[in-house]
């Protein structure tokens, strides 16, 4: 507490000074951009059929890839917490590397694995089924783009977990999937809620990969975040901009939600 | 807590919140009675600058006729990007129909990918080409650098806004025009007089863009002096003065045109009398004549004059005369730019 | 019975934590496992549970065998030393748990959950939650919710581990209570002995996975019958003195020894003598009493209701002490006990003894060095046939310079042990140079025996260092016979040693072997009255043990050559040296090692040296 008063004001203002023009100016001009030409231009900006449907298709992808990576994540992440196994490591390496490498990557990657000229493509093409280029290509690239972060939310809390929980379940009269839906599961929930949210956001602002594997299809397979860049490049400043102030605002939203419950998780478990 | 609600109440606003966004996500595709049946489709792929010519005009109209005729709905799914990329994706297998590409070589490349038939489009109307537009240049207003035709491109200190060769269509147009310019003016020594324009153009490239459209919205933002594109994507924009900058014809361009592919093997059986429409609707006059008004030229000269915003080239040449696209990707892109140009000034 | 155990073993990584271990609990009872932290206490009370299963044995809970079921349907309740509290319950939903798992309706959940909150004394606290709670508390949500769905076993792994003293008691005799209240049956875990003499109705010993005795808390501490559960259970003095006419010797007293207790004449015989035994008087007292000597004061401290004290006594011919630990000094150390009030005039006390017990004697403990690298590894095979006639426990010693090798060598060392059929084997590890952490591990351990085997080039140099600093008896082994049948004891020269012949004799009664008394005549014609006298000593010895002897008188240039004709023509198994406390000054150490090697590499017969008595 000493000191905190005194003497802060230079440290402070330079930090300010160093995120003003890196992140809050930026930010601040999405909005300013978006509200140029008034709060009409903005709504028809928005309203455009090809905008409804960005925003809606990535909303609809970053609802489903957030519930299925919930229920992967957290069946990986108990996997790995339970089981001590040789090469523990390199897997649970892999499992994050979606992290670590480009998206752009990941998505050239699935378009040569699961494309028409790609390993898996050129056994499903004969089914008449074709992943990429299509609704579910995206949802594929986004799953595995955002697998890590459930896992990364959640394992932490299972790792924190004393191994005698589950046996004291046990042996309380509860087989294992009661234990995990009434004992562990609640005790994950905090890491569930933020892991969801985090999946959520990068979902929604997912692009390196979507651009890879969804063709850009405008009212199939395009994304807001491609939407915001196909109309930045066509030089539809306007039509951009109201697109992306809504993704901005969300993922303030979001934001908000994630700060606000991973304090008070903290809080419960001590 | 330092939760300003009380937290029952609040985790119950946040889930109806939630609920409310994903009912929006969702709303297009729930089976709401009385919606109407969700029309055919029809994926359309275009190189970059067609994107408001097709969406708000051409493709419209023809979904309008259609739907007279046969009670049908038609909807678009578009796609526009640089010629290169578009070709690439097709190649990769995106789903498209049908596919207007900024040159015939990408058609050609998509035929030796085996994505449609060779020469199948040489069997269309006008061999294929369904509008065209002439190369020009793009300067800032008053023209400072006092730019008039190609040559002064390589004067010292202009600073030169260019599309990539190697994912644009547009860009290789830009060459051939470059190119050409000088060779007409020194008929006898072509390749020296051309080799040395493209020299001094590239010399003075500040920005290469992946598209045409790109290369323009670069040039908006206050890249470079100067700016070769397409004349059709800067002149609605010029004679509205919302153009930062003016168009300059230069004496001698090429006329770039633009080959329409139909990708035989995303067409169902079904859908063949639709896509058959569409591809004789593009040379109707209805469509050429949209195409007008959105600053293309018509295959049809007699259609121009409707647009009088046409600036008079004195000397405009095809892609024919120098050989077709073959000869001039061998000898000119790869020949002369590639191996030439970029290796020297790459030095 | 509410819990039967029938010789249960569980072993990790090759480790054995639980080594055969058979028990039965009776009804209502409140059975403690105390030993100290891994001696496998707490894996017993998993394998009950069911948390873990066993390699081999069964588990019988009243009468139903469980050893298959999985813990849920094994009807116990488990109170783990850390509680496990869920964390998101609140104190009744954790309590009322296990009635939502059976599906009990809400009003008895409800009813239950009230009752059990009364009984542990948290009425009220409901809707607490672990983090509002005190450890104490939280012991007796655990507690309660342990009880609740009415289990017919109460499991318990350190309940109080965690916490404070102070509220130890207090919760002790809440448990006993709700204990009692219920009847229901419970084994409890601990390494305190104090809660262990508080709450058990009965206490089993544990040491490194082994169950050592099991009997009610007074007659352990009375009568234990292990040193083991003599030195853990409580303070006491142990005295290691010797077998004579039934009664053991400590110097000049003689305390006798109980018919039940089983002893050999002329064997070491440890005396246990309680703090509370020990009379000190500043007056010699009167005749009658059993004096051990006069000593000093050495520590004091204060109990509150008790002074302890611990009194220093010369060195007394013939005793040892081995608890509490000595180290480099030969007096010994005695524990006593006096009323706080009471005093002493001053430092000098006589020291007498109102009470005594006698141990059994030990398992003897042999201590196998397993040095492969030295050309000596552990001779499995022998091990095998000595481990069941002599009651033996077995350890296997390596000693490496690397430390990443530890971990590695010990799994090794317990697999070829599990393979030669030694799996009780323990495995000891130690890093440094050999004949230093041998000589380390047996001051350490106090082995009994002392095996090696002798490199096939010959007698080595870690052979060579035991014998320098031995104090143990070694059996240095050649060309390991499947066992020992005849066995020569040489006296060699001069006067047989009592230990050779004891020990030898020992090993033979247990094996079954016949003994051949040996002494080499150096000078050829009738042997010396003296040296008949020897050998009828000797013989009579051995006659005590019921072992089948004889002597045999030989007439050789040197003694070595004796003892070779002897070995080679009598086709013995083994042969017995002493080692005359004589030979052991620096300047006969070599001349005495060339004996020892010449006899080794002479005879190419496995070696049993025997230091004297000290």
């Amino acid at each position: 507490m000493i000191g905190r008063r005194n003497g802060a004001g230079i440290p402070v203002g330079l930090l300010v000074l160093v995120l003003l023009p890196l992140i809050l100016m930026p930010i601040a001009a999405v909005f300013v951009f978006a509200f140029r030409g008034g709060p009409g231009e903005f709504l028809k900006a928005l309203r455009t059929e090809d905008a409804q449907f960005a925003l809606r298709f990535s909303l609809l992808i970053a609802f489903l890839t957030a519930a299925i990576n919930a229920v992967l994540g957290t069946w990986a992440a108990y996997v790995l917490a339970k089981h001590r196994f040789r090469g523990e490591r390199p897997l649970a390496i892999a499992i994050n590397l979606p992290v670590a490498i480009p998206t752009v990557v990941v998505g050239t990657s699935l378009l040569l694995l699961w494309g028409p000229i790609g390993l898996f493509g050129k056994l499903l093409a004969p089914l008449g089924l074709q992943p990429m280029f299509t609704p579910a290509g995206v949802l594929l690239a986004h799953l595995f783009v955002t697998f890590p972060y459930m896992l990364g939310a959640v394992k932490p809390l299972l790792d924190e977990l004393e191994v005698t929980y589950e046996e004291a379940a046990y042996t309380l009269g509860a087989g294992r999937w009661q234990t995990f839906r009434y004992v562990i599961l609640p005790a994950l929930k905090g890491g569930l809620f933020s892991g969801t949210l985090l999946t959520f956001a990068h979902s929604l602002g997912e692009f390196g990969a979507t651009v890879m594997v969804s063709g850009n299809l405008r009212l199939r397979t395009q994304t807001a975040p491609l939407y915001i860049f196909a109309q930045f490049e066509a030089g539809k400043v306007a039509q951009a901009n109201a697109v992306a102030a809504v993704l901005a605002a969300l993922s303030f939203v979001i934001f908000f939600f994630l700060l606000r419950y991973s304090g008070t998780t903290g809080k419960e478990r001590t | 807590m330092r939760s300003p609600f009380r937290p029952r109440l609040e985790g119950g606003l946040v889930t109806a919140a939630g609920l409310a966004l994903l009912l929006y996500a969702v709303w297009p595709w729930l089976p709401v009675p009385g919606r109407p049946a969700r029309p055919r489709t029809v994926v359309f792929y275009g190189f970059s600058i067609l994107g408001e010519a097709l969406n708000e005009d051409v493709l419209p109209e023809f979904a309008r006729g259609w739907r007279q005729r046969t009670g049908e709905r038609v909807e678009f799914i578009t796609s526009f990007a640089g010629s290169g990329t578009v070709t690439n994706q097709l190649t990769l297998g995106v789903p498209a129909q049908v596919a207007l590409l900024s040159l015939e070589l990408d058609a050609e490349r998509l035929a030796a990918a085996g994505v449609v038939a060779a020469g199948s489009w040489r069997h269309l109307p006008h061999g294929g080409v369904v509008n065209r537009t002439p190369f020009v240049l793009v300067v800032r207003r008053g023209n400072p650098k006092g730019i008039h035709d190609f040559s002064d491109l390589a004067r010292p200190g202009v600073r030169v806004v260019h599309p990539d060769p190697m994912t644009s269509g547009g860009a290789n147009w830009a060459l051939l025009a470059e190119y050409g310019a000088a060779a007409r003016r020194f008929p006898g020594r072509e390749e020296e007089a051309g080799f040395e324009a493209l020299r001094g153009v590239w010399r003075h490239v500040v920005a290469q863009a992946a598209s045409a459209r790109a290369a323009r919205t670069q040039f908006e933002n206050g890249f470079g002096d100067v700016l070769v594109t397409y004349e059709q994507d800067v002149l609605r924009d010029a004679a509205r003065g919302t153009l930062p900058g003016e168009i300059v014809y230069p004496p001698s361009t090429v006329l770039s045109e633009h080959t329409l592919v139909v990708v035989d093997r995303n067409v169902a059986p079904a859908d063949r009398p639709l896509i058959g429409a569409l591809v004789q609707y593009l040379w109707s006059e209805t469509a050429q004549r949209l195409f007008v008004r959105r600053g293309f030229r018509s295959v049809d000269e007699g259609l121009n004059a409707a647009n009088p915003a046409f600036g008079r080239i004195q000397d405009p040449f095809r892609v024919a005369d120098f050989g077709g696209w073959d000869r001039v990707k061998k000898e000119i892109v790869d020949g002369i730019w590639k191996d030439r140009v970029m290796k020297e000034i790459g030095k | 019975m509410s819990i039967r155990l029938e010789q249960l073993t569980k072993s990790f990584g090759g480790q054995r934590v639980v080594k055969s271990t058979s028990l039965e609990v009776r009804d209502g009872e409140v059975f403690v496992l105390l030993g100290a932290s891994g001696s496998g206490k707490s894996t017993i009370l998993r394998l009950i549970a069911g948390l873990s299963a066993p390699d081999s044995g069964r588990i019988q809970l009243h009468g139903r065998d469980v050893t298959d079921l999985p813990p849920q349907e094994r009807g116990i309740g488990f109170v783990f030393q850390n509680y496990s509290i869920f964390r998101h319950m609140s104190v009744a939903e954790n309590i009322e748990f296990p009635l939502k798992i059976r599906k009990v309706a809400g009003p008895e959940r409800t009813r239950r959950r009230e009752q059990l909150l009364d009984l542990v004394g948290l009425g009220g606290l409901g809707n607490r939650y672990a983090h509002q709670l005190s450890g104490g508390q939280q012991q007796r949500v655990a507690l309660a919710r342990a009880l609740v769905h009415e289990p017919s076993v109460l499991l318990l792994d350190e309940p109080f581990g965690a916490l404070d003293v102070k509220i130890r008691g207090q919760l002790r005799r809440n448990l006993k209570e709700i204990q009692r209240q219920l009847g229901v049956t419970a084994i409890l875990v601990t390494h305190d002995q104090e809660e262990a003499f508080e709450l058990a109705d009965r206490v089993g010993l544990m040491e490194r996975g082994e169950l050592l005795e099991v009997g009610e808390p007074e007659a352990l501490y009375a009568r234990p019958l292990t040193f083991f559960g003599a030195t853990f259970l409580g303070a006491g003095t142990v005295l290691v003195g010797r077998a004579r006419d039934g009664a053991a010797q400590l110097g000049a007293l003689s305390l006798p020894i109980p018919p039940e207790v089983e002893h050999e004449e002329d064997a070491r015989v440890r005396v246990l003598v309680r703090p509370e035994q020990v009379a000190l008087s500043a007056e010699p007292p009167e005749r009658g009493v059993r004096l051990l000597g006069r000593g000093t004061i050495v520590e004091q401290s204060f109990l509150g209701a008790l002074r302890r004290l611990r009194v220093r006594l010369p060195a007394i011919p013939g005793t040892r002490q081995a608890s509490p630990a000595v180290y480099g000094e030969e007096s010994l150390l005695v524990d006593a006990v006096l009323p706080a009030g009471e005093d002493l005039s001053g430092p000098e006390v006589w020291v007498s003894l109102k009470g005594w017990h006698i141990l059994a004697p030990p398992r003897p403990r042999i201590l196998a060095c397993d040095l492969p690298d030295a050309g000596s590894p552990a001779p499995f095979a022998l091990l095998q046939a000595l481990e069941g006639p002599l009651d033996a426990r077995i350890s296997l010693l390596s000693v490496t310079d690397d430390t990443d090798r530890v971990e590695a060598l010990r799994a090794s060392q317990t697999e070829r042990a599990a393979a030669h059929g030694l799996p009780d084997a323990e495995p000891v590890v130690r890093r440094g140079e050999p004949v230093a952490e041998i000589a380390a591990e047996q001051v350490q351990s106090l082995y009994d025996f002392l095996v090696l085997k002798t490199p096939e080039s010959g007698p080595s140099e870690v052979l060579g260092g035991i014998l320098a600093t031995l104090s143990t008896p070694l059996l240095a082994v050649q060309e390991a016979p499947a066992s020992f049948a005849r066995i020569l004891i040489c006296t060699a020269v001069g006067e047989p040693g009592k230990a050779d012949v004891r020990v030898g004799g020992w090993l033979a009664r247990r094996l079954g072997a016949e003994v051949t008394l040996l002494h080499v005549l150096l000078d050829g014609g009738e042997p010396a009255p003296w040296v008949k006298a020897h050998l009828d000593a000797g013989l009579a010895t051995l006659r005590a043990l019921e072992v089948t002897s004889r002597t045999a008188l030989r007439p050789a240039r040197t003694a070595v050559q004796g003892i070779l004709d002897e070995a080679k023509e009598g086709d013995y198994d083994l042969i017995v040296l002493g080692r005359h406390a004589a030979s052991r000054p620096a300047a006969g150490r070599s001349r005495r090692h060339d004996f020892t090697f010449e006899i080794l590499s002479g005879s190419g017969k496995s070696l049993l040296i025997v230091p004297p008595d000290q």
